[in-house]
């Protein structure tokens, strides 16, 4: 069963003509993980932000068709009902530290304190999240001593110590070097075989091709394609609209190299078995 | 860098839950202005000075003393020369007659300044803010005033740093930031301006980040830190209230 829902979603930012988002409508199962692409201003941000429900009840503005996550009417519930079944990161690791504990510990503990959960079950969930996203060797030291992608893997665990049924990062990679970059795209992998839905806008689509099952692709607010990525990025017309396709995808457009299936290969893995694939049947 | 004075130890005053030594503190100041005499004024500085001794953290008043010296030579200097009641003079040097009744009453102002602070460092010096914040957020206070305290104390020093990044980003492109007052005037939008509106974008998005982790939720805390009360915390609490009393009966039964 789907545990998002999001049907014909329509979304307008108050004192705005255009529509941020226009008819969208995708649907992701449990363990599932879906990237969200598209060039800027597509409403890759406005997405997120409207499955855990800040659109449109922290930004306000016209709202139009349904969003179900993990049950909850999104349009009916109020963000902290929503952030206990689903948690957002976003892009600035800095600017989703609260600011208000000493260490990253506490700082995981946070969210779980305003929501009430009792000491045991605090520290029992903090240590897991910790463990998961490997931040258990500087769990004493301040967040703001941690380097980008720490912080960036604090904030999930942070998000995760709730124990969601689904998490959504807006561009969690955008200011992170390609270790701290492969750092989150391990963890939320990992997240994903044990079950959790993730949904994840991001520019790197050579890592969406490796890691999603579905990729979302979003221009000017509409709906372009939605499916695995090797059919998304065989539509000539994601290309055509200027949304990034993975290197090694264009790189096998322009050699010919093709799947069996007559998709194109999107990873590295499956362009070198396309390679050899043509070597040996020479 | 951090913003607190506070000095991490594990002396019997540190060890001493928020509470006790808020009312410490409360007490205090309130004993400073219960006992107004030179020999009251004197005990009380005596037994806060005890205090933070017994807490190992002297040195660190004495380095905020000396900041409000200046303060207290003030009020002994403009009292000595210029209180209405001056009438025996006490010291002369050329022109200039200090009188007795008016450094009794500089004097004693100067007590009251130091007792009054002394006071506020056991707070201060003794306790993390973020332990009193957290104790005064049990006892019922807004977790959303606990917050912006807090928030307020860690984020500052990273907004400075943030200043000094501005700073090196301007100056790269020329901008002169040091130099005479017109030149650092001239600086200083410059400077002020991203520094502003950036922590403006970081405040939507921390607003943001704390939303969705429930920060706005209804019903009550609970803590990840278990409240240490230590055995002693009691006597400490009847001691400090004893001498609120003994303050009190001593202001208005034998005239301190």
């Amino acid at each position: 069963m789907a545990v998002i829902e999001v049907e014909n979603l329509r979304y307008r930012y108050p004192r705005q003509e255009r529509l941020a988002l226009d008819g969208i409508t995708f649907t992701v199962e449990p363990g599932e993980f879906i990237g969200v692409i598209g060039p800027n201003l597509a409403g890759k941000s406005t997405l997120c932000q409207a499955l855990v429900g800040l659109v449109p009840h922290f930004y306000k503005g016209a709202i139009g068709g349904q969003v179900r996550v993990a049950g909850l009417d999104v349009h009916r519930s109020t963000v902290a009902e929503v952030s206990r079944r689903a948690g957002l990161v976003f892009q600035n690791p800095f600017t989703q530290i609260s600011g208000a504990k000493l260490t990253v510990y506490e700082e995981v503990a946070f969210g779980l304190e305003h929501a009430g959960v009792p000491r045991e079950e605090m520290r029992r969930r903090i240590d897991e999240a910790l463990r998961l996203l490997g931040l258990e060797a500087v769990k004493d030291q301040s967040p703001f001593a941690l380097s980008g992608g720490q912080m960036q893997r604090l904030a999930i665990a942070s998000v995760l110590a709730m124990e969601p049924e689904v998490l959504i990062l807006d561009e969690p990679t955008s200011q992170l070097d390609p270790a701290g970059t492969e750092e989150v795209f391990e963890a939320v992998t990992a997240l994903c075989r044990r079950g959790m839905a993730v949904v994840m806008a991001e520019h790197k689509v050579d890592r969406l091709a490796e890691h999603a099952d579905r990729i979302l692709v979003l221009h000017q607010g509409r709906q372009i394609a939605y499916g695995p990525p090797r059919q998304v990025f065989a539509r000539e017309n994601v290309a055509a609209l200027g949304v990034a396709v993975p290197a090694v995808t264009q790189a096998a457009k322009a050699l010919g190299w093709v799947l069996e299936d007559g998709t194109y290969p999107v990873t590295l893995a499956e362009a070198v078995a396309v390679g050899q694939a043509r070597r040996g049947g020479r | 860098m951090r913003l607190s004075l506070y000095v991490p130890g594990d002396t019997w005053v540190h060890r001493l839950d928020p509470m006790t030594k808020l009312l410490m503190t409360v007490v205090g100041i309130g004993l400073t202005f219960l006992l107004p005499s030179l020999q009251g004024g004197t005990l009380l500085l005596v037994l806060l000075l005890a205090v933070l001794g017994s807490a190992g953290v002297l040195h660190r008043a004495a380095a905020v003393y000396v900041g409000v010296a200046i303060v207290a030579g003030t009020f002994l200097v403009v009292q000595g020369l210029v209180y209405p009641g001056n009438a025996v003079p006490a010291l002369t040097l050329g022109p200039i007659v200090f009188y007795r009744e008016g450094l009794l009453v500089g004097l004693r102002l100067a007590l009251r300044l130091y007792n009054i602070l002394s006071a506020t460092l056991i707070l201060v010096l003794v306790t993390h803010p973020s332990d009193l914040v957290e104790a005064v957020v049990r006892r019922g206070a807004s977790p959303r005033l606990g917050y912006v305290i807090m928030a307020v104390l860690q984020v500052i020093p990273t907004m400075m740093a943030t200043a000094s990044t501005i700073m090196d980003a301007q100056r790269s492109r020329g901008l002169e930031t040091e130099g005479s007052l017109w030149v650092r005037l001239k600086a200083f939008v410059p400077v002020m301006g991203p520094l502003v509106t950036g922590s403006l974008i970081a405040t939507e998005e921390r607003a943001l980040a704390l939303e969705v982790r429930g920060f706005s939720g209804e019903g009550r805390p609970t803590f990840l830190k278990e409240e240490v009360i230590p055995p002693y915390a009691t006597a400490a609490r009847l001691v400090t209230v004893a001498a609120l009393a003994a303050g009190i009966a001593g202001r208005w039964l034998l005239g301190w």
